[in-house]
């Protein structure tokens, strides 16, 4: 089978800043200047106020496990190398919900709830994807 | 019996089995599906005044044959006033059913056709393009895809924190397959009709932890229709006419990772609403057509939608109360997990069902004495929830 390239995010004008930050090393999330609420995927809007005075803010990239899986198999085309690999859903310090991936892990030893820290992993020039790794104890 | 109270009312179902078919092209589906909800309904097609089909995803040319007037020409319909597709994906046909409900009342209009064909086995190139279909179907090119997001790893996602958070066990989970499987065995327009046992679900490859590959629907041809008229003009029709009683709603996400409660999506509140119209409650019931594609979202919604306590439909399912013979037959035309997964026809199947069973017409799967019953739909990745309930009698 032909592997296609992995695709690269399709970027939306006002994202743009996460992204410049991902490249820098840096995990930005937008911040309602009202009501004070962070905000993940970036919007145009505040969705909880409507306000659209949003600024960015450098999240800490310490998060949770809210869900996680490891892929085995029937991958998309492009992924199919990597298999098996983990796709989880993490809940960040600040609130939001990010999806992304385990890296650096035992894939079948996560847990729900586990602690994990944002590693920033390069694809490309243009891209650098937020991925993620348990926090190593101390 | 009071009259008036229903939205709307079923009066012709037609439907082509489920399977793969590749000499046969979907407006053959549609055409099939459409001709005999029209001679189901015993109404002269000149009477069928708007056509609500929906979009295809092995096509867009198809699609767009059918948003702009192809079955119009192909039937030859000479009265009809609006053409539009209308298209949620899964829950297609429960918008459609909402919005022809609307315009039944508004006397807009007076006979909807709502139809639905697909041609997902046999008109994609090969079981890789169906996967990267779905793969990036409904799925966000900027927060979802870049990570190698799927359908079969989103539905892990929900499954492994559903499990976490309730106990449910993977046989549990497996339990759902092996229950729509027994529907399936009775039902001719099913695909897969062999008995299906919990340890050949477990012994199947693993897709997506927890997900294994007899957890997940397959890709398949078919299409269906259904006429809808007025609750009043209903009776004057035809003897059994099945009646819109409620339907609700609730839009939660769009991007899967935002959804806040992927353990139990918008089900809650779609039922509350849809109860309240139809002044039943859960144990009025006594069909529950529920949508699966996959296991967890038929347990979610069973749950939500009051049939049990959080997290004791695993349970249920596998002891057999959701069975033929059991206390709340669930999913009773076999699913997409066992009829087969046709786009939108997932709930546009269960809507033709739901007729039937409360027609009393589905012969040896029949549920005895059948009066109400509650069908859910859900669309794109699980973005809306959706519960409709209908009946033979306006209670
Ligand atoms: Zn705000």
């Amino acid at each position: 089978m032909q592997i296609p390239d992995k695709p690269d995010p399709l970027v939306n004008n006002w994202a743009r800043p996460f992204w410049d930050g991902t490249r820098e090393k840096k995990l930005l999330i937008q911040l309602c200047s009202d009501c004070k609420k962070h905000i993940f995927y970036p919007r145009m809007v505040c969705p909880y106020c409507f306000s659209d005075n949003i600024e960015w803010a450098e999240a800490s990239g310490k998060a949770t496990i809210y869900s996680f899986t490891v892929v085995e198999s029937n991958a998309p085309s492009p992924f199919v190398p990597d298999m098996p690999f983990v796709i989880a859903v993490v809940i960040l310090e600040e609130g939001v919900r990010m999806l992304t991936n385990i890296v650096e892990c035992d894939p079948h030893a996560l847990e729900c709830e586990q602690a994990v820290e944002v590693t920033f992993v390069k694809k490309n020039d243009e891209f650098t994807l937020p991925q993620f790794k348990p926090v190593s104890a101390t | 019996m009071r009259r008036g109270k229903a939205k709307g009312a079923i009066i012709g179902i037609g439907e082509v089995p489920t399977g793969r078919f590749q000499e046969t092209e979907a407006i053959e589906f549609a055409m099939k599906s459409a001709k005999l909800a029209i001679e189901d309904a015993g109404i002269n097609k000149e009477e069928i005044d708007c056509i609500m089909p929906t979009a295809a995803m092995f096509s867009g040319v198809f699609t767009n044959e059918m948003a702009t007037g192809r079955m119009v020409e192909e039937l030859g319909l000479t009265g009809v006033k609006t053409n539009c597709n209308i298209w949620s994906g899964g829950s297609s046909s429960s918008n459609s059913l909402k919005l022809a409900c609307a315009m039944l009342a508004q006397g807009d209009a007076k006979n909807v056709l709502m139809v639905q064909a697909e041609k997902l086995a046999t008109g994609m190139p090969s079981g890789q393009a169906g996967i990267d279909l779905f793969a990036f179907a409904g799925q966000s090119p900027e927060w979802e895809i870049p990570f190698g997001q799927n359908f079969s790893s989103l539905t892990a996602l929900a499954t492994t924190r559903y499990q976490y958070e309730t106990g449910t066990t993977d046989e549990q989970m497996a339990a759902v397959c092996v229950s729509n499987r027994k529907w399936a065995e009775m039902n001719p327009h099913a695909f897969f009709r062999k008995p299906l046992t919990i340890e050949e679900v477990m012994a199947s490859k693993m897709l997506s932890t927890p997900l294994r590959a007899k957890m997940s629907n397959m890709l398949f041809d078919g299409g269906s229709a259904l006429i809808v008229t007025s609750a009043e003009r209903a009776p004057d029709v035809v003897d059994k006419p099945v009646y819109v009683l409620g339907e609700g709603g609730s839009s939660t996400h769009f991007v899967f990772s935002q959804e806040p409660d992927m353990t139990r999506f918008g089900f809650a509140k779609a039922g509350r609403l849809a109860y309240e119209q139809a002044g039943l409650t859960a144990a009025n019931i006594d069909v529950a057509e529920i949508y699966d594609s996959y296991p967890i979202y038929q347990v979610i919604a069973f749950e939500e939608l009051g049939f049990c306590e959080r997290g004791g439909a695993g349970e249920i399912f596998l002891r057999g109360d959701t069975w033929p013979g059991g206390k709340i037959p669930c999913t009773t035309d076999g699913g997409m997990l066992s009829k087969g997964h046709i786009g939108a026809g997932g709930s546009y199947s269960l809507l033709v069902e739901s007729v039937r069973q409360l027609r009393g017409t589905t012969g040896e799967r029949q549920v005895p004495g059948a009066r109400f019953a509650i069908e859910t739909g859900t669309g794109g990745t699980y973005v809306d929830s959706h519960a409709t309930i209908l009946g033979s009698e306006i209670p």
